[in-house]
């Protein structure tokens, strides 16, 4: 027999779509990485989700080094501090690593044909895989568990708990301060205008390379913040974890329309709240078929991604 | 540019005299069988990837279709029982039509857009192939493989073929699967050379250079695509049928995962987008390192070192690190591939002479 | 210029052909070659470096026998993807029958790599000894199983050249399924499996079991091990109110992430998992603050805490070499070593198919660190105990062992 439908308990499907939410806005902050990179240079950026596994183990090694292991042996204070210091260290580190790599491998290959770009970039994501893999090994690592798992709503059927609370409280903020970054910011104009026409933007004066040495360093920083809210909301690391997150990031960016950073957040949270519902409903080990199925079909329709702008072919 | 032009008849020749020279190897002739399999999958992708310019992250797919049709018509549990020239068959039709039904809604789509879908293609057969257990039997694959080569003709043995005892005894075996292999090889070669010259392989070439334009000269895009893929996923799934058969199971459905389509276009790209040579010799470097220099470095190193080789001293825990930097100096250095196609070097000459 | 650049590429190609074409260089003939077959990259390395620290230091006690130095080769049969795959396995197994040196092959460490080898070195008349393959068809048939042909597939010679040192999941399923009724009370029990051939085996010997004694089995589902997190799934499972969950999966296949989501989703009953798990990774990956006073870990045979007599000196020398306890699979190792090499002592030369022949006709064998046990006809071990440990402190505290 096919045992397609698993059985569902108790918890009702409000608490699958919350879980959903939650769950897509950690994608969506890492689909901003990619699709900004993506806006810029056209660069399917598949080293971006070994970025985020990088970001998530030097988040580790920190708590590990400062003793910060369990929510009940730390005092509030320094489980505080060092959540903080998680939050601007690994986004640091992940943005300067982003940033020396387009200067070092992307940037020389500015003007090579797309594919030989992204063959260097899977280059990349091979080399930083290697490096996590000699780091912490090849077993998941616990991630220590910083955040309380005790529930804020008192509402039947739904559990709303701190770690939840701390990834809506960390994405949503960050994702409204990039929007009116990218709006609002003469750096932010200079984005856009590099994005619709490099050559142009030169022109009209603006230093393109430092415009996409920004942008590098943003996409690193969201994917640095990203790591330590995985981290401490799923409680685990491991070297792999890259190529999944990375792939259902870059999914959200596709299905948002690339290149485009209200789409990517929708997307990330379609691709959330698709992922749930389908492990509620259809069973785990079916979730990601039907994620790609979705995604297979919202494009079929919409071909240029949910938000994307329905460009015609430049002539 | 004679010797560019010639070397890949005398590097068959020599492939095909292997097996009868002193020096063979039984382990390195099947090993060479699988870089063979992988060969025709590489050229599989070079036809949509390079022919046609379409990004295809998931050719895996069809390598899993060919390898599973020739699956579940061999094994003993099923009621089919096929020959493998008519299971072989049926995997290439399969995967082609798979990859024709599968592509042609989504045609429309501009070049990324379709290039993730191909990757969920490819992740949903995947999931496909582990989930749906009475037809694959799931994590456990499809075993044992073991059928006759053609129908009417049952017999497997070939103790009377031997010319050594290395020589094994059935026809699934080295040399003689080899044999097959390496020929089904330079068919696939040959067929592609024809092709390429023919109305339909510049076509395509006239596609990838400007869309617009062949367009314009009255080709029809959407039907070229349509072929291309047909003739990409047909050869991949010759190449999954053949790896089933050397391996004499499709073993682990997580086999055919993206890092296999993946691994593939860096085959493609490392050795030269387009040309066939140069196709050839990047599968025959990259995999060739991958699956067989490593573990006989490894092998080697702990020789030498004896108990005292510590985890990092060997080549494969760095694997993934060299993999990288190759691929990045690479494409650094000579983006064109080892052996790039003649049109593509003057393209990114030209693009170095205005550039500079 | 290009012919240039074509000569170098072309030179290297043919240097790195000549020298594949002859195998490196000469083969000593005065060394016996013992051969290990496992993932040796990606995810299931830290179990496999146990288990080659354990043939390592049984290979050490004897250092040569017969005149002749004893070696051993450490092959990985997994991929660039970090999963084992059937390809490199064969390969593996071809490699290692065609050095006349090798005499016997250790390995592989997933059931699923062993339907791939074992066929090939049956034909080749090659020993092979796994050390963590316990999926009950390779060497029986499996009731029920009408289809597969296990186990005669992989015995096309008609001789046994497959045998394991670790207790079938025969043994494992089913005796889990009687403790978790007589000691842990359980009344309702919810499964889960990796899907792989391993972990689903496992647990549908569990839930056969469970059902034959009349504990409800609320639920049966294969998890895709990939997924970040299983939250969704444990706040479905906590709304049936299990009494227990049992997980059959590896530490590297889902079981951390399990006893993760378990707590953080509220549910307090707890969670049995198999051999897979009973490893030091499973405890760092969960966090011993997770599965403390929580979680049951099964493992076939003794836990090395408990080995007495000549297990005790191997905890004791192996701490000594490598500075850690050792864990379950290094016994394995160490044992699956072992049981060569004293035939291996017994015979004295290369001579595979008499090796093979002691080693599968091993009766009451006690020069290892697990205690007295032969194997049967089939190359299964006699030994049918199951060892149950609580997680307690971070580490596995052995609870109860039950012979079956």
């Amino acid at each position: 027999m096919l045992d397609v439908f698993a059985q569902t308990g108790a918890a009702g499907f409000e608490q699958f779509l919350l879980l959903g939410l939650v769950m897509g806005s950690l994608y969506a902050l890492i689909a901003l990485g990619y699709t900004m990179v993506y806006g810029i240079i056209e660069l399917i950026n598949f080293a971006h989700g070994d970025l985020f596994m990088l970001g998530g183990f030097l988040a580790w090694q920190l708590a590990w080094t400062l003793g910060v292991r369990t929510l009940d042996a730390s005092s509030t204070g320094a489980v505080v501090g060092a959540v903080a210091l998680m939050l601007v260290t690994a986004p640091l580190a992940c943005a300067a690593l982003n940033v020396a790599t387009d200067r070092v491998i992307y940037r020389p290959l500015r003007s090579a044909p797309k594919l030989t770009v992204i063959v260097s970039a899977i280059g990349v994501s091979f080399v930083f895989m290697n490096v996590g893999s000699l780091w912490l090994g090849t077993s998941p690592v616990k991630f220590p568990d910083l955040v309380p798992d005790a529930n804020l709503v008192t509402a039947a059927g739904v559990r709303f708990t701190w770690k939840d609370l701390m990834v809506v409280g960390v994405t949503v903020p960050t994702m409204v301060a990039l929007t009116l970054f990218v709006k609002f910011t003469p750096l932010g104009k200079a984005m856009r205008a590099t994005a619709q026409n490099p050559t142009a933007a030169k022109l009209m004066g603006i230093n393109v390379d430092r415009v996409i040495a920004v942008t590098f360093a943003i996409g690193g920083s969201l994917a640095g913040v990203a790591a330590v809210v995985n981290g401490l909301y799923n409680k685990s690391v491991h070297y792999q974890m890259g190529f999944q997150n990375g792939l259902y990031a870059f999914t959200a960016a596709v299905l948002g329309g690339i290149g485009n950073i209200p789409g990517a957040v929708l997307g990330g949270l379609v691709i959330g709240v698709v992922g749930e519902l389908s492990k509620a409903y259809l069973g785990t080990k079916w979730s990601e078929a039907v994620v790609f199925t979705i995604l297979i079909v919202i494009l079929v329709f919409r071909p240029s991604g949910l938000l994307g702008a329905r460009t015609r072919e430049k002539v | 540019m004679s010797l560019l032009r010639y070397w890949p008849p005398v590097l068959f020749a020599a492939l095909a005299a292997y097996p009868f020279l002193p020096v063979a190897d039984v382990i390195r002739g099947q090993q060479f069988t699988i870089l063979f399999v992988y060969a025709i999958l590489a050229l599989a992708l070079n036809v949509v990837l390079g022919y046609t310019g379409l990004l295809h992250l998931g050719m895996a797919a069809y390598f899993g279709i060919g390898a599973y049709t020739v699956g579940i018509l061999s094994v003993p549990f099923f009621p089919f029982q096929q020959s493998f020239v008519v299971s072989a068959l049926a995997g290439v039709l399969a995967a082609a039509a798979v990859g024709v039904a599968t592509t042609a809604p989504v045609l429309r789509l501009r070049g990324d857009y379709l290039a993730l879908v191909t990757l969920g293609f490819g992740l949903i057969v995947q999931y496909l192939i582990r989930n749906l257990d009475p037809i694959t039997e799931g994590t456990k694959g499809l075993n044992p493989i073991e059928p006759g080569p053609v129908p009417g003709f049952a017999g497997t043995d070939m103790s009377a073929a031997r010319l050594n005892s290395d020589w094994g005894t059935k026809w699934y075996d080295y040399p003689y699967l080899y044999f097959v292999a390496l020929g089904l090889l330079v068919l696939t070669t040959l067929f592609l050379r024809n092709l390429e010259r023919s109305r339909l392989g510049r076509a395509w070439v006239a596609l990838r250079e400007d869309e617009l334009a062949a367009t314009c000269m009255g080709l029809n895009p959407a039907r070229l695509k349509i072929a291309a893929i047909a003739v990409g996923a047909g050869l991949a799934g010759l190449a999954g049928a053949l790896y089933a058969l050397a391996l004499h199971t499709t073993g682990n459905p997580s086999f055919y995962d993206f890092n296999l389509s993946m691994i593939m276009v860096c085959c493609v790209i490392l050795g030269g987008l387009g040309n066939r040579s140069g196709v050839l010799l990047g599968v025959l470097l990259l995999m060739g390192f991958d699956r067989i220099a490593v573990n006989i470095l490894d092998n080697e190193i702990q020789d030498a070192l004896g108990s005292s080789a510590k985890e990092y001293m060997k080549v494969s825990a760095w694997k993934l690190m060299i993999f990288g930097v190759v691929l990045i100096l690479m494409m650094r250095f000579r983006p064109e591939g080892l052996l790039p196609e003649a049109r593509v070097r003057r393209e990114l000459h030209d693009a170095d002479a205005k550039a500079g | 210029m290009d012919r240039r650049k074509f000569l170098t590429v072309a030179g290297g190609g043919v240097g790195a052909a000549a020298m594949l074409a002859t195998g490196g260089c000469g083969k000593k003939e005065n060394t016996i070659v013992i051969a290990s077959s496992l993932p040796r990259t990606g995810s299931a390395k830290g179990q496999t470096d146990t288990i080659v620290n354990g043939i390592k230091l049984a290979i050490d006690e004897y250092g040569e026998i017969a005149g002749m130095k004893l070696q051993h080769r450490d092959m990985d049969d997994a991929t660039t993807g970090g999963m084992w795959d059937a390809g490199k396995e064969a390969d593996n197994a071809r490699e290692a029958a065609a050095d006349k040196n090798v005499v016997a092959f250790i390995g592989p460490y997933n059931s699923g790599a062993a339907k791939v080898s074992m066929p090939l070195l049956n034909e080749a008349g090659l020993l092979q000894v796994s050390p963590a393959a316990t999926w009950p068809g390779l060497t029986k048939k499996v009731p029920g199983d009408e289809k597969s042909g296990e186990p005669d597939i992989y015995r096309k010679s008609g001789k046994v050249t497959f045998c394991r040192v670790c207790p079938t999941d025969f043994v494992q399923g089913p005796l889990s399924a009687v403790f978790a009724k007589d000691v842990l009370n359980a009344k309702k029990v919810y499964i889960l499996d990796d899907k792989e051939l391993y972990g689903a085996g496992i647990a549908g010997l569990f839930e056969k079991k469970c059902k034959e004694l009349g504990i409800e089995v609320l639920g049966h589902q294969s998890i895709d091990p990939k997924q970040p997190n299983f939250k969704t799934l444990m706040d479905q499972i906590a709304g049936l109110q299990p009494d227990l969950i049992y997980f059959g999966g590896t530490s590297q296949s889902g079981g951390p992430q399990i006893a993760i989501d378990m707590k953080g989703q509220g549910l307090k009953c707890p969670l049995m998992v198999p051999d897979g798990c009973y490893e030091e990774a499973f405890i760092t990956g969960a966090g011993a603050d997770v599965v403390n006073g929580r979680c049951y870990a099964t493992i076939g045979g003794k836990d090395p805490s408990e080995l007495t007599g000549a297990g005790a000196e191997f905890v004791k020398k192996y701490k000594d070499k490598y500075g850690t306890s050792p864990e379950a699979y290094a016994v394995y190792g160490y044992e699956s070593a072992k049981v060569v090499l004293e035939a291996l002592k017994k015979i004295g030369t290369k001579d595979r198919e008499a090796i093979r022949k002691a080693v599968v006709e091993t009766k009451d064998f006690d020069k290892g660190a697990l205690g007295k046990w032969s194997f049967d006809a089939d190359g299964d071990t006699t030994l049918k105990v199951l060892t149950i440990s609580k997680v307690e402190a971070g580490a596995f505290k052995p609870v109860k062992s039950i012979t079956e």
